[in-house]
């Protein structure tokens, strides 16, 4: 609506949509050749704030992990205990759900972490 | 002759102790235990579901055999918590695994016996020649109503069995399966969480079935209880194994190392595969093993299996790897299944 | 020679009442009263705003900015995220780098309490790698990792961090405009609860609301008859990988380093001729490594140094750092952050900041810095 020449119209509310299935499809091709992998933490910190996707999993631990062919990865880390949280921590890569968007949109599959 | 040429398992890290959940609502956890026969169950973890337990054992499986993934020409994903009403996850599954395009893929469901189901067609596939290969999985994060008792029984894990020709564990020498429509289980599409008819899943359900599947094959094959060195059943909770057994004419000394739902709980579809499991790690050459699966709705796959010598070769760890575990208190349990 | 000869700023907080277009006008009305210039002598506008279109579905900025001002000129949007501003900053001192006689406007701005925090997190997570999002790892995980390897590599606690937050809250108290005016304590500091190990609430800049405006000129006889005006003498904008994990050291924001090495060449003066400065605080530990990437403290020195709080104001007479109460504590409305970082270095430049009013200062640095490190700007001003 117009009010004193100027659109007073309100834009679009932010909402969360189903993440676009093509993303993970391309996506899940890259995952696949990172599971199974070793390696060992670079760096970690703990997400206890977290965006709307991830809310159900906080607090999480984040990962830096460098594996044996030197590649570098990001990840969760799971079934951990606080004293795995640390720099140098051997782990390996597995396969979880990775976000959860809409009850309705594609499972997002992906890496995390779990201490050796 | 087909049969199993490896296997793989996977138990997720977290347990619950029946006698945690029993305080919860005020029951006394002797009296629970008791009765059900499960000091623990198995819970996997809030990101984890069917499908990436599949990947587990199926990874696990794989990874000790040198077979060529193009010749892999069916993959069965049997579960009851599928991760998608309409979606395979047998396709998720084989692409993650590296199994390339050219194969059969469907999932299963017959509540607790997807997986034999499926066990019973793939043989027959690679016995007609379609495959050389065939690998079947059995996977459920499974869901129980709180303040019901499948809250102390339903529980998470995954078993894959990779089939073959050649270079076999274990050969399936026989099977039958009986089947009929018997509500004793259910769950309609949409609804959470699974129903039950209280003790009419017991006699007509659980025991006829077993009972009526596992006469026809004793029939078939000419052989008897005392043959087998081991019996493995579906578990739905400690004591309906124990019960049809005895009742069937197998000792004790048969079943109890089969019994992995005392400490693991009930994994649904991979709840007789995980006692197959568990045998295998004892079992030795030339031993016959009895397993009997059931599912709700219902019907029950009997096998008999024999073990080969390649046993002594490709034999996997099973009770050290199981106490790598995680006691977990109620509101997380609650948590991980997402039931809040 | 490119001369700032106004700035102006909206209050930086939760502003409930106006709407991410009402806080521009306000800061372009309010920035053409103070330099008494007219809409129709503007002749182009650069816009910095990193959300709107991730928020609101609100983009083509500039034909909004138009209709506001009421103008047909050039108008452009920049955005490199946190950096928004200070790149809107840039392009505009390029524009009249190449364009002789001519006034332009740069206005940052942002909204973003008009939706709910984990919104805002995930839209300011568009900041980082997509392999960054998926992880999960939020904005305050990325510098949480640099601060963990910070702290772990030169031996220092959480606590070397908390110093950060006590002195630009103490410098927010003096700034009237600033988000928060409440000094705090490190205990205040240690005690606030954990946003990403081990950056906890208080080390971290908040949510705001907020629009700042500057004009630039480089038009001689608009100068003579302004009462302040101070000379851009450099603008650096340089970038680096998006990927936190993608750089070539975790402890060093090398954009940072590179801007400030060619924008001091330029400028042809030396750090120690810097008496004040605005650096990018978005979290404690974000200024300990632009001081040192800047080039003010040595590499690993940080955390130790700013416990000695000789960049706090009235401490002595070296360099004073985010007087304006930098991000932490003046608030953080992304877009706006760049141009208010400038503007607080003309007010001192030019006696007009009051209170923290920083004395005989002829050089100032303003330090804006995109992402975990993706994009930073390094502008020199002097008077």
């Amino acid at each position: 609506m117009v009010i004193n020449g100027r659109d007073k119209a309100m834009p679009c509310l932010y909402k969360y949509i189903m993440i676009s299935p093509i993303k993970i499809w391309r996506r899940q091709k890259e995952i696949r050749k990172i599971i199974g992998k070793k390696g060992k933490v670079l760096v970690w910190t703990k997400i206890y704030t977290p965006g709307a996707d991830f809310k159900k999993y906080a607090p999480y631990p984040v990962v830096l992990v460098e594996l044996k062919n030197k590649e570098k990865i990001y990840g969760q880390l799971v079934d951990y205990e606080d004293s795995d949280l640390k720099t140098g921590k051997k782990v390996v890569s597995v396969l979880r759900k990775v976000r959860s968007s809409s009850e309705e949109g594609v499972i997002a599959y992906g890496v995390k972490f779990k201490p050796l | 002759m087909i049969g199993v040429i490896s296997y793989g398992f996977y138990i997720p890290k977290y347990r619950i102790k029946t006698e945690v959940i029993a305080n919860v609502w005020g029951k006394n956890p002797e009296d629970v235990k008791k009765s059900l026969m499960i000091e623990e169950k198995a819970v996997s973890g809030i990101d984890e579901d069917s499908l990436t337990m599949a990947f587990e054992s199926a990874f696990s499986a794989l990874s000790t055999v040198a077979v060529d993934r193009n010749k892999i020409k069916v993959v069965l994903f049997g579960s009851e918590t599928h991760p998608y009403a309409v979606n395979p996850a047998s396709t998720i599954l084989a692409e993650f695994l590296g199994i390339e395009k050219n194969y059969l893929a469907y999932d299963t469901e017959f509540a607790c016996k997807a997986a034999t189901g499926a066990l019973i067609s793939a043989q027959a596939l690679i016995k007609s020649g379609y495959s050389d290969y065939a690998l079947i999985t059995g996977s459920d994060k499974g869901m129980g109503k709180t303040h019901d008792v499948l809250e102390y029984t339903a529980a998470s894990g995954s078993v894959s069995l990779l089939l073959g020709k050649d270079d076999l564990i274990l050969e399936i020498l026989d099977f039958e399966s009986f089947s009929s429509d018997t509500p004793d289980f259910w769950r309609r599409e949409g609804i959470r969480y699974p129903s039950h008819g209280g003790r009419f899943t017991g006699k007509p359900s659980y025991f006829y079935h077993i009972k009526e599947s596992a006469r026809s094959l004793f029939k078939k094959t000419g052989l008897l209880p005392k043959d087998f060195s081991f019996a493995v059943f579906h578990m739905p909770n400690g004591k309906f194994p124990v019960q049809v057994a005895k009742s069937l004419g197998f000792l004790p000394a048969q079943i109890k190392d089969s019994l992995t739902v005392n400490y693991l709980g009930n994994s649904y579809t991979a709840s007789a595969l995980m006692g197959l499991m568990a045998v295998l790690e004892k079992a030795k050459p030339d031993d016959l093993i009895f397993l009997c699966s059931y599912g709700s709705g219902a019907g029950s796959d009997s096998f008999a299996l024999k073990v080969t010598k390649n046993i002594l070769k490709k034999r996997k760890e099973f009770t050290k790897i199981i106490k790598d575990k995680k006691n977990i208190d109620y509101p997380t349990y609650l948590k991980f299944m997402e039931m809040i | 020679m490119s001369k700032l000869i106004g700035y102006y700023t909206t209050q930086f907080g939760e502003l409930w009442e106006k709407s991410l277009f009402d806080l521009v006008e306000e800061a372009i009305s309010g920035v053409l009263k103070q330099t008494s210039l007219s809409n129709k002598q503007i002749d182009a506008v650069f816009f910095g705003n990193m959300l709107a279109g991730v928020l609101e579905n609100n983009l083509h900025s500039p034909s909004k900015i138009a209709e506001i001002l009421k103008v047909n000129i050039p108008i452009y949007r920049a955005e490199a995220a946190c950096a928004s501003g200070g790149a809107a900053f840039n392009l505009a001192k390029t524009y009249l780098d190449s364009n002789s006689n001519k006034n332009v406007l740069v206005v940052g701005a942002e909204k973003m309490t008009d939706y709910s925090p984990e919104e805002t997190i995930t839209g300011l997570s568009a900041a980082s790698s997509g392999e960054e999002q998926e992880a999960g790892l939020t904005f305050p995980g990325l510098y949480g990792m640099m601060a963990n390897y910070y702290l772990e590599k030169y031996h220092y606690t959480e606590e070397n961090l908390a110093y950060v937050s006590v002195k630009n809250h103490f410098h927010g108290s003096l700034n009237s405009k600033a988000h928060f005016r409440k000094k705090i304590t490190v205990k205040d500091v240690l005690s606030s609860p954990y946003v990403a190990y081990p950056l906890k609430v208080l080390d971290s800049s908040p949510i705001s609301d907020g629009a700042s405006a500057v004009i630039l000129t480089n038009n001689r006889d608009l100068i003579k008859k302004q009462k302040n005006s101070v000379s851009v003498i450099a603008s650096e904008l340089v970038t680096d990988t998006i990927s936190l994990k993608e750089r070539k050291k975790m402890d060093e924001i090398l954009a940072t380093k590179n801007a400030a090495d060619i924008a001091f060449e330029k400028a042809k003066i030396s750090r120690k001729d810097i008496k004040v400065a605005e650096v990018h605080d978005c979290f404690s530990i974000a200024e300990i490594l632009a001081m040192e990437d800047l080039g003010f403290w040595e590499k690993g020195t940080g955390g130790n140094k700013i416990t000695e709080l000789s960049t706090m104001f009235g401490n002595g007479d070296s360099l004073i750092v985010n007087t304006s109460g930098g991000l932490k504590a003046a608030g953080h409305p992304v877009g706006a952050t760049g141009i208010k970082q400038i503007g607080e270095i003309f007010l001192q430049l030019t006696g007009q900041a009051e209170k923290r009013q920083v004395k005989n200062a002829k050089y100032g640095l303003a330090h804006n810095v995109g992402g975990s490190g993706g994009t930073a700007v390094v502008t020199i001003l002097s008077s």
